[in-house]
């Protein structure tokens, strides 16, 4: 990998109507590159490999046991990043797999068909390619059906892959059962399936598992995770230093390096160059006239450059919903003391998952999205509200509407906009539609403000 | 008290007092008042279901109840249980693997529903009243099956239209009157005189709810028998019995988790080839295909339906390894689609003429 | 067997065709055919028994198909475009063994094996991939119909059209021609652009030798080398792709006499006269 030589001081100029960028995301893309190849890299060593999703719960486990992930999703997002999905798509759909299915799932299988028929990587894949595993992991979780069929469909061209589905079910939010009464029920099932799943690891691996590097590999995951939240902390200041846009891609090490230094290193070095901008007042626009939240859905990867068009009108996102489900700090979920780091991680997903639910139960008619949105709209000073509904995914692109609606019952009417498009399928996606539509929405937002 | 999906546990609504009335679309009726609240990604049947909520045909609905059965029922729950504004709702959770640990965490959320729902009752739902809530819908099952036995000759006594609107039927009153209902349909069609041999194709549906008579009739008008099924209001709801021999929740929650065989309920691979797995999810389709006499399948999904979509290939994987032709099927929820049916319909008939 | 005559209607979307034969093509018809087409069969079909010098009665079967043939209340028989065009692909190139129909509103694909459909695919629903695409984007830019096919073979480098959408396609390709972009390369990207479609359909199939195309999207000469360019080798234009349809409608129904002869049975027919069709018949 060649050196990077990262600017010694910030800020660094901004291009394409921002002021400033962000270093730190600077770093994402090569870091990304680099998993991908040494995942490849691994696959020709023979090394052990597993399928992953994100947001599992089972990141720490893989990393104390040296397993190398490789993020299935991510990939498809990749391929649509680099507008490259069109051909693994249309693979799937010549095995009678649905268009409407989730894009990342046929991308993945659409890709892994075609490897498996070749016997090696497709042509000119992307950064490489996606390794063949030793084994996949699934999770049926509370949402995403894919999640828990797509690997089962991938078997169908290498059979002899296993499968491991780790639940992830936590609570519902309902009006009359507080989920503290009957957490301790799902904890002790996701506790006894992450520990199935460590047994299945060992099996098929070859290996034991290290308790007490688990546990240090959980604590660094917290820490990391405590960095993060002071990152998203920072950016209430105003004008805010950092935006969704690049958010998107700070997410990576969250989302797929937890457990590991790097992941650490990386929020500390984003930490100390928030700090410094919001010192400065360093803004990610010239002017900063309209503060929006990014209250739903994924972002299309293809065209994340519709943030630099947000920026031209001078419309920056200081917080965003997505990616941040799991950022809370362990200290403020009050969970039990245990010595099982099983039992641990247990408790601080449910605990995650349900964070808004006594706030929303304090709320007549609210609910814990709702009840998000609303504190981030206070906390961060927000004046209007972007939604993202992806045509492929049902998991976070369902509840959008009546989560505005909602929040227009019980709090009050903020200027939305809900964008239509998929994340990895670039057919249906119009510029000049969704230009337009971002136009209607600024005036919108400037009639607001002028009153 | 209104549900959704075969995967909710009716057996403790009626043991609770209520009769569970299972919601559904019209395929006639444009979805027009939904769209304002839910988004049109999500499955064509679900959102009908809740555009009917919202122009008041479920008002005189208790309560209702929602079952964790895939991503467009789960996430609509918010919305549904909200915009009804019912006095009552509840999901339940149903894990998605079938382990023992996964059966252990359904009994205690099967309890938690079970003393909800009693809360709302104003009465405890007691182990008798399960007791006797199973045997009532057991019995049910065994009518439906005795139903069933009537289209294994050639011709069929009862048509497939007839069964379709029989189940629908029995989907929305209470397990007595369904039970009467069947009694009274079965004597009806045990009277029938056979007929002679018509050697039209015998047709099995796959598929999730299939809860309109449009699709089986069209099939029927086409010239086709259809004799058998794997959907929802069909052998699905109907081919398995809850298990006394345990204690009352233990043996819903067994039921509802490994004897109902739905693709959103991920079935550990326990064979050593690709074949075995398909045989051990698939099997019952090759044993409906031979008890029936079947000649062809169609794979009848709607559009976004993300646990059936997902397993196409294999399905028709398994259903070529029978030597049995296959028609797969993407429709949407409405009788606009009609004449695009009928055509694909009656090409795969005609590829079946002997 | 001499003598007999056998006709096949097929109402299409955009055209009707009529031909009558015997053993082989006597007289054929095509015409559009408009939303009165259930009231005017009878005209094509008076109009085809002209040219063949034949009176209604002296046809023994009559099989109508396509989307308007359930209005064909003279036919004998109805049967779907699927087996129709199946039955007169193998007619036209006896060694076809995969069939893309590329029609004026749908495009269909066919898998034959021993003169039997074993299997087929349909897209009924989207115009991309069929002949509307082509008009509806010709219009946008400005040029003939008929000539899209021969000038996107001028192209020198084809452009990539990312919309699957007729609609955001024609505004796509508006958008390329106001940055000057040849016109040919933007016609070939149209040609590119359907045959991906109609490629990506297709595929679900076991795609086998030969590959016949029918259907005014065959004629299209620019669309047809598309193809062939997707499917890695050439495929087979019958002399009158127009009239598969009709023809397999016709053998059909001379098949199925044939063997009632053979087997001593008698056919079902319809009580028929060739009038106008009223609301009632």
């Amino acid at each position: 990998m060649e050196e990077q030589k990262w600017p010694e001081k910030y800020p660094v100029e901004g291009k394409r109507g921002r002021k400033y960028g962000t270093v730190a995301a600077m770093k994402v893309g090569p870091m990304v590159k680099a998993a991908i190849g040494s995942s490849v890299e691994a696959q020709q060593e023979d090394k052990d490999i597993a399928y992953t999703f994100i947001e599992c719960n089972y990141d720490e486990i893989i990393r104390a046991m040296d397993i190398v992930p490789v993020w299935t999703e991510n990939y498809a997002g990749i391929c649509g990043a680099k507008r490259d999905a069109q051909r693994f798509l249309e693979r799937a759909e010549s095995l009678n797999l649905s268009r409407s299915l989730c894009t990342y799932a046929l991308c993945g299988l659409g890709f892994d068909e075609w490897r498996e028929e070749l016997g090696e990587m497709p042509p000119d894949s992307p950064w490489g390619g996606q390794a063949r595993p030793g084994v996949m992991l699934s999770s049926g979780q509370i949402l995403c059906d894919p999640r828990n069929k797509w690997y089962q469909a991938a078997q169908q061209f290498q059979p002899d892959v296993p499968i491991y589905n780790v639940a992830g079910l936590f609570p519902m939010y309902e009006r009359d059962v507080d989920s503290h009464e009957i957490e301790g029920y799902y904890a002790k099932y996701i506790t006894e399936d992450l520990r199935g799943l460590v047994k299945f690891l060992e099996e098929h691996f070859h290996k034991k598992m290290d308790w007490d590097r688990l546990w240090e590999t959980i604590k660094l995951a917290d820490a990391t995770t405590d960095l993060h939240v002071e990152c998203r902390e920072l950016r209430k200041a105003v004008p805010t230093p950092m935006d969704t846009g690049d958010a998107m891609n700070c997410m990576v090490p969250q989302a797929f390096m937890m457990g590991t230094q790097e992941a650490y290193d990386f929020y500390r070095d984003l930490r100390d160059e928030l700090r410094y901008k919001v010192e400065h007042k360093l803004g990610v626009v010239e002017e900063e006239k309209y503060r929006l939240v990014w209250a739903g859905g994924l972002p299309s990867w293809f065209a994340l450059s519709d943030f630099n068009y947000f920026w031209s009108k001078g419309a920056t996102f200081p917080v965003e919903s997505t990616y941040n489900e799991q950022v809370y700090s362990a200290n403020e979920l009050d969970l039990p003391k245990t010595d099982d780091p099983l039992e641990y991680m247990a408790w601080r997903w449910i605990r995650r998952w349900t964070y808004w639910y006594d706030l929303a139960r304090k709320r007549p008619g609210s609910e814990p999205d709702v009840e998000r949105t609303i504190n981030y709209i206070e906390q961060y000073d927000i004046d209007g509200i972007v939604m993202h509904e992806a045509f492929s995914c049902r998991t976070w692109h369902v509840g959008l509407i009546w989560q505005l609606n909602q929040l227009r019952k019980i709090y009050r009417d903020v200027p939305s906009l809900i964008l239509e498009s998929d994340i990895v399928d670039i057919s249906s996606y119009n510029e000049a539609d969704t230009r337009a539509r971002i136009d209607a929405f600024i005036d919108t937002l400037e009639a607001v403000k002028s009153r | 008290m209104g549900y959704m999906c075969a995967l909710t546990p009716v057996e403790i609504i009626t043991a609770a007092g209520f009769v569970p009335f299972r919601i559904k679309g019209d395929v006639n009726e444009p979805i027009t008042k939904a769209d304002s609240q839910l988004e049109t990604i999500v499955c064509p049947l679900v959102r009908s279901a809740f555009d009917m909520t919202l122009k008041g045909n479920y008002d005189f609905l208790d309560g209702m109840v929602i079952p964790h059965a895939c991503d467009s029922i789960a996430r609509s729950y918010s919305t549904i249980s909200c915009s009804l504004e019912l006095p009552y709702s509840h999901f339940v959770h149903i894990p998605h693997t079938t382990k023992d640990l996964s059966k252990e965490f359904f009994e205690a959320e099967l309890d938690t529903f079970r003393k909800s729902l009693g809360g709302f009752a104003g009465e405890e739902i007691s182990d008798e009243s399960l007791v006797r809530a199973i045997d009532l819908h057991n019995a049910i099952k065994a009518k439906v099956r005795e139903l069933y036995q009537f289209r294994k000759s050639d011709p069929p006594l009862v048509s497939g239209t007839e069964v379709v609107k029989v189940l629908v039927a029995v989907m929305g009153i209470p397990a007595v009157e369904a039970s009467q209902l069947l009694d009274d349909v079965i004597d009806e069609v045990k009277k029938r005189a056979s007929a002679p041999a018509r050697k039209s194709p015998r047709i099995m549906v796959i598929g999730a709810e299939v809860d309109d008579v449009a699709f089986v009739k069209l099939i029927e008008d086409s010239g086709a028998d259809v004799v058998v099924d794997s959907m929802c209001v069909g052998t699905r709801d109907y081919f398995f019995d809850v298990d006394t021999a345990q204690k009352p929740l233990d043996s819903i929650a067994d039921y509802y988790l490994r004897k109902l065989n739905c693709p959103r309920t991920y079935r550990e691979w326990t064979g050593k080839t690709y074949e075995e797995d398909l045989e051990a999810r698939f099997g019952h389709i090759g044993g409906f295909a031979k008890d029936f006499n079947v000649d062809g399948v169609i794979l009848y999904l709607l559009k976004y339906c993300d646990p059936f979509g997902f397993e196409v290939p294999a399905r028709m994987q398994y259903i070529q390894s029978l030597d049995t032709p296959v028609l797969y099927i993407e429709d949407e929820y409405s009788m606009s689609t009609i004449a695009r049916l009928r055509t694909r319909v009656q090409a795969f008939l005609e590829t079946l003429a002997k | 067997m001499t003598g007999r005559y056998f006709a096949g209607v097929d109402i299409g979307s955009t055209m009707t065709k009529v031909v009558i034969m015997d053993q082989a093509l006597v007289a054929s018809v095509i015409g559009p055919t408009g939303p009165e087409h259930r009231k005017l069969a009878n005209r094509v079909m008076e109009e085809a028994l002209a040219k063949a010098q034949l009176s209604f009665d002296e046809i023994d079967y009559v099989v109508a198909t396509g989307y308007g043939r359930i209005n064909v209340p003279f036919a004998d028989k109805q049967i779907t475009e699927i087996s129709c065009h199946a039955r007169g692909a193998i007619y036209m190139v006896p060694g076809a063994r995969t069939v893309i129909d590329i029609g004026g509103q749908d495009c269909k694909g066919i898998q034959v094996k021993e003169g039997r459909v074993i299997d087929f695919v349909m897209n009924d629903k989207c115009a991309a991939g069929t002949g509307r695409f082509l008009e509806v984007t010709a219009e946008e830019l400005g040029v003939d119909l008929e000539d899209m096919g021969r000038l996107s073979l001028e192209a020198e480098n084809r452009v990539e059209i990312s919309s699957t959408c007729t609609v955001f396609a024609a505004q796509e390709v508006v958008a390329r021609l106001s940055e000057g972009v040849p016109l040919a390369d933007i016609v070939a990207g149209l040609h590119w652009a359907i045959a991906t479609r109609i490629y990506r359909m297709v595929r679900r199939l076991k795609i086998e030798k030969e590959v016949v195309l029918t259907g005014g999207g065959a004629k299209n000469a620019g669309l047809v080398n598309a193809l062939e360019a997707k499917l890695g080798f050439p495929a087979v234009v019958p002399t009158e792709p127009l009239l598969t349809g009709a023809m397999g409608a016709a053998l059909l129904g001379s098949d199925m006499v044939m063997k009632a002869t053979e087997s001593g049975t008698s056919l079902p027919r319809r009580e028929r006269r060739l009038d106008e069709a009223t609301l009632f018949t």
